[in-house]
């Protein structure tokens, strides 16, 4: 029987591009912000948990190494996860695990990524894809993201200026928040002018490049009631894998996210769960592209399968909505650290914590979900938090 | 963007050489593209499912009774993504087109360049067609790309 586990502490920082400080440095900010936020010192930690994407990012192989120091790790038990973007949900998910299986009372977790410290993002994006079938062809992030976003608007009949609206939104959102890199107040016709990367992907559609770090200090029950009177308990955790063969798949259309499907469902059966349109008040969805936060939104039941333009056309994901989505600016207003996309679960505990700040949305939030997504259109972690 | 920038850098360069293994299932399939311009699959003999790109097992079944089966150099566009920069990041004036395509007689396909057509020209759903390079090295390059299938064909 697993043991309930509560976030009892979450680490800040500015996201930015061409950080001055090292992983080990940024690492060390947010694991000091999550201590002081816990109330507790490097020596009441368990475990540490380290996360981040792609190593050819920061150019440090195996760069858990250099993320050990900072995080509280000097001669404790520590292990690093890696599931490409999807690290930024899975990364908390494996400190979950740690808590209630009953081997730790007290976990840091750590997710990190610096991105801006190589010559081009690009050239290591292509390093991704399989040698054989794929990289001679020199498929790019830009058309990656075209053949799914493309498969996506025709399977569901969504429309470019649907996906305009999310950025929007989220750009906007970001205004509020202090550690955000790209706030912009735009327009639907901003984002519609912004050059096309790939149909119907635009500039303006997309996330930064970033370097920045997140942590969250997670711990049993009792551990959780001696430290505060509130606390925020991890309801639900689950994920999906799709084969890495995207052109040879069972499902072959990428405009459906089946395994994201899972992941949710997973979620949601562990919380308790079973209209999460009605029972979740506030949702963090991953959002490297406008259409992600619109298929996530589908496959997270937030709103019905390819209903997720009418969510936006009617508001219902806005900061001000019945259901807001990103009030943080998600990853295109707050930045995209891969891995640190973990920003995602800080943001839900916030708000449920009422300490978001000008981030706050207006209603109560006492059940919040994140989820994040990585590899060739393949893994999905979801993480569901709330109050008793 | 970031007021203070690092002052201080060290620069530096990783570059390492590889010779990936096509593997046992690549091995077969692009020996059959370079001899005969063949396109072959793998079926799974307890699902049935013909496997493009072939694979030494089904992940679904996960069993490696596997027959090898020929199948059409056509098929139907299943997406298809047209970008104006290339893959090392340089605007370009036209943009390129690829495309995944899945073929009769497979449960499965390829990603390829699509020319002799225009990102408009292009529905998902239509039939398209490989052509092959003439000079093949067993490479997914001896596929020079798909077309659109002619409509006198
Ligand atoms: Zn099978």
């Amino acid at each position: 029987m697993a043991r309930k586990v509560a976030i009892v502490g979450v680490g800040m920082q500015k996201f930015e591009f061409c950080k001055v400080e090292t992983i080990e440095e940024m690492v060390f900010d947010v694991a000091r912000n999550a201590l002081e936020d816990a109330r507790l010192s490097k020596d009441d930690i368990d475990a540490v948990v380290t996360g981040s994407a792609v190593d050819a990012f920061c150019g440090i192989v195996n760069s858990d190494k250099v993320a050990t120091d900072g995080a509280g790790g000097f001669l404790k038990p520590t292990m690093r996860n890696s599931t490409s973007g999807s690290s930024a949900v899975s990364t908390p998910i494996l400190g979950y695990n740690h808590v209630a299986s009953g081997m730790y009372d007290i976990v840091m977790v750590i997710c990190y990524e610096k991105m801006s410290e190589n010559a081009s993002a690009q050239a290591v994006f292509n390093t991704v894809y399989d040698e054989a079938y794929v990289r001679p062809i020199g498929l790019n992030v830009p058309i990656q993201c075209g053949l799914e976003a493309r498969a996506y608007l025709h399977r569901y009949g969504l429309t470019e200026r649907q996906m305009a609206k999310v950025s929007v939104k989220n750009r906007g959102n970001a205004i509020s928040n202090p550690y955000a890199q790209l706030p912009m107040k735009l327009t639907v016709d901003d984002v519609m002018a912004s050059p096309y990367l790939s149909w119907p992907v635009k500039l303006l559609d997309t996330s930064p490049v970033t370097d920045g770090a997140r942590a969250v200090i997670l711990a049993s029950e009792d551990v959780a009631r001696e430290l505060t009177d509130s606390p925020v308990w991890i309801r639900g955790t689950g994920r999906g894998a799709d084969s890495v063969w995207f052109m040879g798949r069972a499902n072959p259309d990428l405009g459906r996210l089946d395994y994201a499907y899972l992941a949710a469902r997973q979620a949601y059966e562990m919380a308790g769960i079973k209209d999460p349109a009605v029972e979740i008040d506030y949702a963090e969805v991953y959002d490297p592209f406008t259409f992600k936060e619109m298929q996530h939104c589908e496959a997270l039941g937030l709103c019905p399968e390819g209903g997720a333009g009418r969510m936006i056309d009617e508001g219902v994901s806005w900061k001000d909505g019945a259901l807001p989505v990103n009030a943080s600016g998600g990853l295109q207003g707050e930045g995209n650290p891969i891995g640190a996309g973990m920003s995602r679960l800080n943001w839900c505990y916030l708000q449920i914590q009422g300490k978001a700040g000008d981030c706050q949305v207006s209603k109560d939030v006492n059940t919040a979900v994140c989820n994040a997504w990585g590899g060739m259109y393949q893994y999905n972690a979801v993480m569901v938090i709330g109050r008793d | 963007m970031s007021k203070k920038k690092p002052e201080m850098t060290i620069g530096g360069t990783i570059q390492v050489d590889y010779e990936w293994s096509v593997g046992n299932a690549g091995e077969r399939f692009f020996t059959e593209i370079k001899d005969h311009k063949r396109i072959m699959g793998a079926r799974c003999r307890t699902c049935g499912r013909v496997m493009v790109p072939p694979r030494i097992f089904c992940e679904e079944c996960f069993v490696d009774a596997i027959e090898w089966v020929e199948v059409e150099p056509k098929g139907t566009l299943v997406t298809f993504g047209d970008c104006y920069f290339s893959t090392d990041g340089k605007r370009l004036d036209e943009p390129w087109i690829l495309g995944i395509v899945r073929l009769n007689g497979a449960d499965g396909g390829l990603i390829h360049f699509i020319k002799e057509a225009k990102a408009e020209d292009l529905k998902i759903g239509m039939p398209m067609e490989i052509v092959f390079s003439d000079e093949r090295k067993g490479h997914i390059l001896d596929i020079s790309h798909f077309r659109p299938v002619k409509e006198s064909e």
